[in-house]
């Protein structure tokens, strides 16, 4: 029996179209998703490799110079941009601090149309004051970008739903139903088996897709990472078809139970994300950026008045720049180094709040995502792909970790008022970013797995079964 | 006719336990909503108040300066709250809320909100935008599906029929049944704000015309929606499919098109990066006058030029600083070159909008969206707006200060210190949005697509339905 009903299940299937219209609509929207989430990465690829080239070329350059100099030339340049002076390297020939995509960022564009992901830190710029947004129209940026995280989390439940919200009813509606209770079949069993047929094929072919894009559009991906992510797609979508399980067997009509489905797709998708949102921030609000503004202002402004008194305790704190240059001679950028140490410490504690506050509202969302399988989802696929708020919040550490690095290599140049010269090129640091490894989503896959299935149980024990069978059928 | 149909399917609505709770929901998330974004603004304009004159007072006490000196320190413009963001937030998020107003440099608009928030911010927040934009098509979708396929389904179209009604006075009933529970919740709502808003202390930028156009935007799009999915009501046999359907339109018309838009967009007519964006600003700089170079070629020039115009053969005998004035003459180029590649930005947008408002014959949500935002003042052109005028008085500070420092100091005294008072005499930053009329007729393009959609929509509703 159960055999003729998947045969007879997957003909009607295949002959009313619907397999291989949504099979065409899947493979339209994963093929479309990916190949703008790879335009996106093939954009910041060829922006880092461009400004690399452009680095490597001033360095030549500086190199050039540095030759002329080095010979007792005449340089031709503005005074404060030859680069023997330290400050002239520091500011006029920063490195690159980029941070390339991860080999599977096409899946989610995440926060990365938010920021940038090359910068420049140079020597007398304050790591505060270091924009890591990028230029970019805010309508972009509030419409959302067409990635393959937006076909899963949004459209694959609506493929789902339409897939599957009339399971039941519809048999009701044609009057087919009652010809299948006269089978000796429990119609729990037989509504599984039918949403059963449903789930394979949209998880096989969605599996096939997914591999297909990764390997078009990935780079060299972990397996590791790979499966967890097929895997937790898999959950997500098991997630959908236990819930439209759990409304089939409330036997209402097809419209109804559409309607049912998608307020869940609502509340699940678009409601409980925003709110959850908006309680973290209310929480966990943040400081005022305006009012850090001020307080940077004033704190830069007691500083600048300071500056004679602030080079003399730099100095004694750091004797060894008094005894290596015996002229002593201290003009702007002595003042100004020593300042901006000053500065820096004084701000802070202010400019951490704002990490402490954003980290904080990352552990609320951590808590509650299990509210919604969208925001595991969301957090997720952001993971994989190196585009989470996380992501963006380390490689900013590193880039302000490595403006220090930076700074400290030419400092004892500029105290000590020695030149920089060509065989001290060699030695400048240079900045390699260093990717978080994503490891929650093998677990995030388990955790929807089993809720989809906790889902599935609860919509049978709760079914109409308990009034017999006959309020499933009329 | 048109009395009776209209009775009968309030009658029916009110009587669908479904459509009572998704009423209360939406009207619960509204007040929701609009509670939060009420404690935003008030919290929003507070720190804006507090912090417009605390930058205020720092740049007035700077004591006795270099005017340049005081052109490095720079100031602060800070963007304002305005009171129809209460409704719509447009891209206030995305879009930076301060700029910094320094010599040599335009710098952008820095700390958005997004960039503060979690990951989760991009599902995007309960705002009443969000509940005007998409919720509420939702509802006139549940409200509308059976319209006519429950006729079908329970046999009552014969009936209909054999009463000699005219169709189009049958569709105006079942019409004003849709629209007038949205019309009331819509009504309500607007007038809320509207109370709301009068009310703030800073009631001088509110307008009761711009809250009445926003209405107006909104019903038209919600009018647009009830003709859609009458349409499909009327063409479908069974409730399911005219559901699903309908549906369809919602998801294409709000989800997918504004998405898709903004890729095409996005890779037809690409922003440069802000690195790139900075070099090549710095490589237009180079080919001109800088101020603080006074051994470059176009120094050289400019010297030359100013002697001769005087008919004095040294720097120290004309009758201002030339340092300071060469500082103005650099400056004024940079400002040229800010603009000319600020004015490619501009452009870039503009031929983006273009790509936004073809994709809109495939979505009344695009020109609704695009204009509640404009008259919000929460739109992408406020921001160029209020960043323009920040240049403007960036550049007036400029010159304010330059010309401070070149009459009341001689060639090459670089020791010169303005008096204290000096920096309460510029005058303050003052900025107002557009005025509605203006804003209307730059979204001109945006009205008439909407309105196509209207004129369309009931056409296709009046005159192609009549076979039903």
């Amino acid at each position: 029996m159960y055999k003729y009903n998947f045969i007879y299940e997957l003909k009607t299937l295949l002959r009313s179209g619907w397999i291989q219209f949504l099979s065409v609509l899947l493979l339209v929207l994963f093929g479309f998703a990916s190949f703008n989430g790879s335009q996106k990465v093939e954009k910041r690829e060829l922006d880092i490799a461009s400004i690399k080239k452009q680095v490597n070329e001033s360095d030549q350059k500086m190199l050039a110079q540095l030759d002329s100099i080095e010979r007792g030339l005449n340089v031709n340049a503005s005074r404060w941009t030859i680069p023997s002076g330290p400050t002239a390297v520091g500011n006029y020939h920063p490195r690159i601090a980029a941070m390339p995509p991860s080999a599977m960022a096409f899946i989610a564009t995440g926060q990365s149309d938010l920021f940038t992901h090359y910068v420049k830190p140079t020597m007398a710029g304050d790591d505060f004051a270091l924009n890591f947004t990028e230029i970019s129209s805010p309508v972009q940026q509030l419409f959302g970008s067409f990635d393959l995280s937006f076909v899963i989390i949004y459209l694959l439940p609506l493929i789902i739903i339409a897939f599957s919200y009339n399971i039941l009813s519809s048999e009701r509606e044609t009057g087919s139903l009652k010809l299948l209770a006269s089978q000796p079949i429990s119609i729990h069993i037989w509504v599984l088996q039918k949403i059963g047929i449903r789930f394979l094929w949209i998880a096989t072919l969605t599996v096939i897709l997914l591999l297909g894009t990764l390997l078009i559009f990935g780079g060299p991906i972990d397996s590791g990472t790979m499966f967890s992510f097929i895997g937790l797609t898999i959950a997500y979508i098991l997630f959908w078809f236990a819930l439209a399980f759990v409304v089939n067997l409330q036997a209402s009509n097809s419209a109804k139970n559409a309607i049912t489905i998608l307020g869940l797709w609502l509340v699940f998708v678009l409601l409980a994300p925003s709110i959850i949102n908006q309680l973290g921030s209310t929480i966990y609000p943040m400081p005022s950026r305006t009012l850090m503004i001020n307080k940077m202002r004033t704190v830069k402004a007691e500083v600048t008045e300071k500056q004679d008194e602030i080079l003399d305790n730099f100095l004694r704190d750091h004797p060894e720049y008094a005894i290596n240059d015996p002229n002593q001679s201290r003009r702007f950028y002595h003042r100004y180094m020593a300042s901006q140490d000053v500065v820096k410490k004084e701000l802070e504690p202010i400019v951490n709040e704002f990490e402490n506050q954003l980290d904080k509202q990352q552990t609320w969302v951590g808590k509650l995502k299990w509210i919604s399988p969208a925001i595991v989802m969301q957090q997720a696929l952001n993971e994989v792909s190196g585009s989470s708020t996380k992501d963006y919040e380390n490689y900013r550490g590193q880039v302000i970790g490595f403006a220090e690095t930076w700074r400290q290599h030419l400092i004892p140049f500029l105290y000590n008022n020695q030149s920089f010269t060509s065989s001290d090129y060699e030695d400048l640091p240079s900045f390699t970013f260093k990717p978080l490894t994503p490891k929650t989503s093998g677990i995030s896959a388990l955790a929807i797995l089993a809720i989809s299935v906790v889902i599935g149980t609860l919509g049978i024990a709760f079914s109409p079964r308990v009034k017999s069978s006959k309020t499933l059928l009329f | 006719m048109i009395k009776s149909t209209f009775i009968k399917e309030i009658r029916q609505l009110t009587r669908d336990g479904r459509v009572a709770t998704a009423f209360v929901i939406v009207v619960g998330l509204l007040a929701m909503a609009i509670w939060i974004s009420g404690k935003r603004y008030h919290a929003i304009n507070q720190e804006y108040r507090e912090a417009k004159s605390t930058e205020r007072a720092i740049w007035d006490n700077q004591g006795d300066k270099n005017p340049h000196s005081a052109a490095h320190y720079g100031t602060y413009a800070f963007k304002p709250k305005y009171p129809l963001s209460l409704l719509d937030q447009g891209v206030d998020k995305y879009a930076g809320t301060s700029i910094f107003l320094e010599a040599h440099k335009r710098n952008e608009a820095q700390f958005s909100m997004a960039t503060d928030q979690t990951g989760l911010a991009r599902f995007g927040d309960l705002t009443p935008d969000f509940i005007l934009l998409f919720i509420i098509p939702l509802l006139i979708v549940l409200l509308g599906y059976n319209s006519f396929t429950k006729e079908h389904e329970m046999g009552t179209m014969a009936l209909l029929k054999s009463q000699g009604t005219s169709v189009v006075k049958l569709i105006l009933g079942k019409w004003l049944a849709i629209m007038s529970p949205i019309f009331l919740i819509t009504t309500i709502l607007f007038l809320i704000a509207g109370v709301v808003l009068s009310n703030l202390d800073d009631f001088g930028v509110f307008s009761w015309e711009s809250l009445g156009v926003l209405f107006l935007v909104f019903i038209c799009y919600y009018v647009v929606f009830t003709n859609l999915v009458l349409i499909i009501s009327s063409r479908v046999k069974k409730s399911g499919i005219a559901l699903v359907f309908s549906l369809s339109i919602w998801i294409i018309a709000c989800l997918l098109v504004p998405k898709i838009s903004s890729n095409i967009a996005d890779t037809k007519h690409p922003y440069p990066t802000r690195q790139e964006f900075a070099a090549n600003v710095l490589k237009d700089k180079l080919e001109g006058l800088d101020g603080h170079d006074p051994w470059s070629k176009q120094a050289k020039q400019l010297e030359k030029e100013v002697l001769a115009e005087y008919g004095v053969d040294s720097l120290h005998l004309l009758p201002f600083n030339f340092d300071a004035y060469r500082m103005q003459k650099g400056e004024e180029h940079e400002s040229e070159v800010y603009l000319k590649h600020y004015r490619f930005l501009k452009k870039q947008f503009a031929e983006q909008s273009e790509v936004y408002q073809g994709l809109a014959a495939f979505s009344p949500f695009l020109p609704t969206r695009f204009l509640s935002m404009a008259i919000a003042r929460t739109d992408y052109a406020t921001h160029w707006n209020f960043a323009d005028a920040a240049e403007d008085y960036r550049v007036k500070t400029q010159a304010f200060l330059n010309n401070n420092f070149a009459e009341n100091s001689s060639y090459g005294e670089w020791s010169y210190r303005a008096s204290a008072d000096t920096w309460k005499k510029l005058p303050p930053f003052e900025y107002a949005p557009p005025k509605l009329g203006e804003i209307l007729s730059t979204n001109g393009s945006n009205l008439l697509i909407l309105s196509t959609w209207l004129i369309v929509s009931f056409g296709f509703l009046f005159i192609t339905i009549k076979k039903i």
